[in-house]
């Protein structure tokens, strides 16, 4: 009998798995990070992980506050700056990157700018950050969706996955032949692009999940491999590594917010405040 | 993807599998600390028909010209032994027609390795050379030598450099790991640019380091890892060239070689003694030693001037407490594992 796994083990280690030995990793936030901590852990100890703020081939010890992070890690190997960490990918030095979506279409092209009006915004999102550079010239990119929504059209394109699909992307002549984002991660499943039409499919299916559910938050008719999968239960090996390295990522925002406060105030009861 | 494993290697296994006749190869190390050894090692495997790249031409471009091995030199400073009759390598091989070359500033040159190195197309220069004949006077480069643009935002005529990408750079630093991590200190000059817009790099050092040198001291770190093809461990290779925190210049081998290097014969008898009769930099050491002492080599070594350390600590490396408690939340494993069975946030 397996340890019971948490969903957000599952989309971390089901993320780790795309990184492969000896590849050269750019990590954001979150997420992101613990899958790169498990993947330099169990799967590939050559790779070298990187944050865009020029903080080059570390091992994160505890998940990053931000992506200049060197309170994360003991020591690093390089120090450059962003700037050089940015063309570094341009010169496609970077296998693989990950990134968050606020909205996506079919296409893979990606929002995390704004919804609504750009000049009236309904909710204004953080913006492109490295987003738009990296998904340009990373030779692969990882897209995750959590809280995020599939849409016909984005409220604001801020970075370019496969355009208007076909070969647009490959023919814009701005992009690496070949580039573009890989897969994209939701909370039910895991989704592909078609190698013609660069549309995406579902591929893979969450425990749990169905193929129904996923059809309700996708506002045009997806296409279903003909050979869908369900995501593999994670191993012990890998459940015990993120919760040692990442107990917060394991439970969860609103579980760690509510066990947060729950300790802070009986700390403080304890030394007679409150 | 990067090749990080052990990429230790000799000099003459790195010089074989990574330099080819007629590559674009350019000497990373700028008028300090050249890398000797390895461009001893190019001469003795008699590589040809290279475009040669070099910051400021000291001793090794000399050695190379001597070898035979440069038909094209792009570069800012040519060495002089001194007065009318101390020219070298290069002006004898330019006398003959052997060598064509193309003459840069300093700034332009090293404009063309930033451009290489951050992937651009070219770069921006400094415009008052268009004034003199480093921009008239054209040699194999034509055209391409230097262009003119109209700024998109003032107007005004830009000078321009194209980039440079060359095919291998060798390069000698204080110190690497196994893995390519190569680390220098002291006159940065155009080292890590011209390292780091080359196709392949090839490091040798004085010491390597476990990679915990590295990881404490990144700041000192020219190279990443990912971008190194062979790392050769060459105690001296730099001599009689200087290495901060090593060993001076040694300016009595130094001067054997710029007097025999002002004349062709001279030059020849020298390259015969020291680059192809020494099989690699131990047995040039022991003939170094055999000839005038090592006591000449233990005057050069370096005392020690220390830089301060600096600190890459954090308050905690681990979301566990030494109590056993996720630091935030204040439970165990085993309690954390409780709350999430009883939300049933657990899936089988």
């Amino acid at each position: 009998m397996s340890k019971g796994y948490t969903l957000n083990e599952l989309l971390i280690i089901t993320c780790a798995k795309e990184i492969k030995d000896y590849q050269n990793v750019i990590l954001g936030v979150g997420l992101p990070t613990t899958a790169g901590a498990l993947a330099k852990a169990l799967y590939a100890p050559h790779a070298t992980l990187m944050m865009e703020s020029g903080i080059i081939d570390f091992e994160p010890l505890v998940p990053l506050n931000h992506i200049a992070d060197a309170h994360a890690c003991r020591g690093f190997s390089y120090a450059t700056d962003l700037f050089t960490a940015f063309t570094m990918t341009y010169r496609g030095f970077i296998d693989i990157c990950f990134l968050g979506v606020g909205q996506v279409d079919k296409f893979g092209n990606v929002n995390t700018t704004c919804i609504g009006d750009y000049f009236n915004p309904t909710l204004r999102l953080p913006g492109s950050g490295g987003a738009a550079d990296f998904i340009a010239y990373a030779k692969q990119t990882v897209l995750t969706l959590r809280g995020g929504q599939f849409v016909e059209k984005l409220d604001y394109f801020t970075s370019a996955g496969y355009m208007e699909g076909g070969d647009s992307r490959d023919r814009s002549g701005l992009f690496p032949k070949g580039s573009g984002p890989s897969m994209l991660l939701t909370t039910q499943g895991v989704f592909r692009f078609d190698s013609e039409t660069k549309e995406m499919y579902l591929a893979q299916i969450h425990p749990g999940a169905s193929v129904e559910d996923i059809r309700k938050d996708i506002p045009w008719d997806l296409k279903v491999s003909p050979n869908l999968t369900q995501t593999e239960r994670p191993t012990d090996r890998e459940i015990d590594f993120v919760r040692h390295f990442a107990p917060t990522e394991s439970v969860g925002r609103s579980m760690r917010t509510e066990l947060s406060i729950e300790h802070a105030f009986n700390r403080a009861k304890k030394r007679g405040k409150v | 993807m990067n090749n990080n494993a052990n990429k230790v290697m000799s000099a003459n296994e790195a010089v074989r599998r990574f330099i080819h006749d007629g590559d674009e190869l350019i000497i990373g190390n700028y008028t300090v600390g050249t890398c000797t050894e390895l461009i001893f090692e190019i001469c003795r495997q008699q590589k040809k028909g290279f475009t040669l790249y070099s910051q400021s031409g000291i001793l090794d471009v000399d050695v190379l010209v001597n070898a035979g091995c440069v038909d094209r030199l792009v570069t800012t400073y040519v060495m002089r032994s001194g007065g009318k009759k101390g020219g070298g390598a290069v002006e004898r091989a330019l006398q003959a027609g052997t060598l064509e070359m193309e003459d840069y500033t300093n700034f332009n040159y090293n404009a063309r390795l930033v451009a290489g190195m951050h992937g651009l197309t070219f770069i921006q220069v400094l415009e008052g050379v268009m004034a003199t004949d480093l921009f008239r006077k054209r040699s194999f480069m034509g055209e391409d030598k230097y262009r003119v643009i109209k700024c998109p935002y003032t107007g005004r005529d830009l000078l321009t450099v194209p980039a440079v990408t060359p095919d291998v750079c060798i390069v000698h630093v204080q110190r690497a790991d196994k893995h390519g991590n190569a680390q220098y200190w002291g006159a940065l000059g155009s080292v890590a640019a011209a390292a780091l817009c080359s196709k392949k790099i090839i490091v040798s050092c004085e010491e390597i380091v476990e990679h915990d040198v590295i990881r404490q001291s990144p700041h000192f770190t020219i190279i990443p890892a990912f971008r190194v093809n062979a790392v050769v461990e060459v105690p001296w290779g730099a001599h009689p060239t200087e290495v901060l925190g090593h060993y001076n210049r040694d300016h009595f081998f130094y001067g054997m070689f710029t007097t025999a290097n002002t004349r062709e014969e001279t030059a020849k008898a020298w390259m015969d003694e020291w680059v192809f009769g020494c099989s690699d930099r131990e047995a040039y050491i022991d003939r170094y030693a055999a000839r005038f002492g090592i006591g000449m080599l233990d005057k050069l070594r370096a005392k020690a001037f220390y830089s301060a350390p600096a600190n890459y600590g954090a308050a905690f490396t681990s979301a566990w407490d030494e109590n056993g408690k996720e630091r935030s939340m204040g439970l165990s494993l085993a309690q954390i594992e409780q709350r999430l069975a009883e939300k049933g946030m657990l899936y089988e």
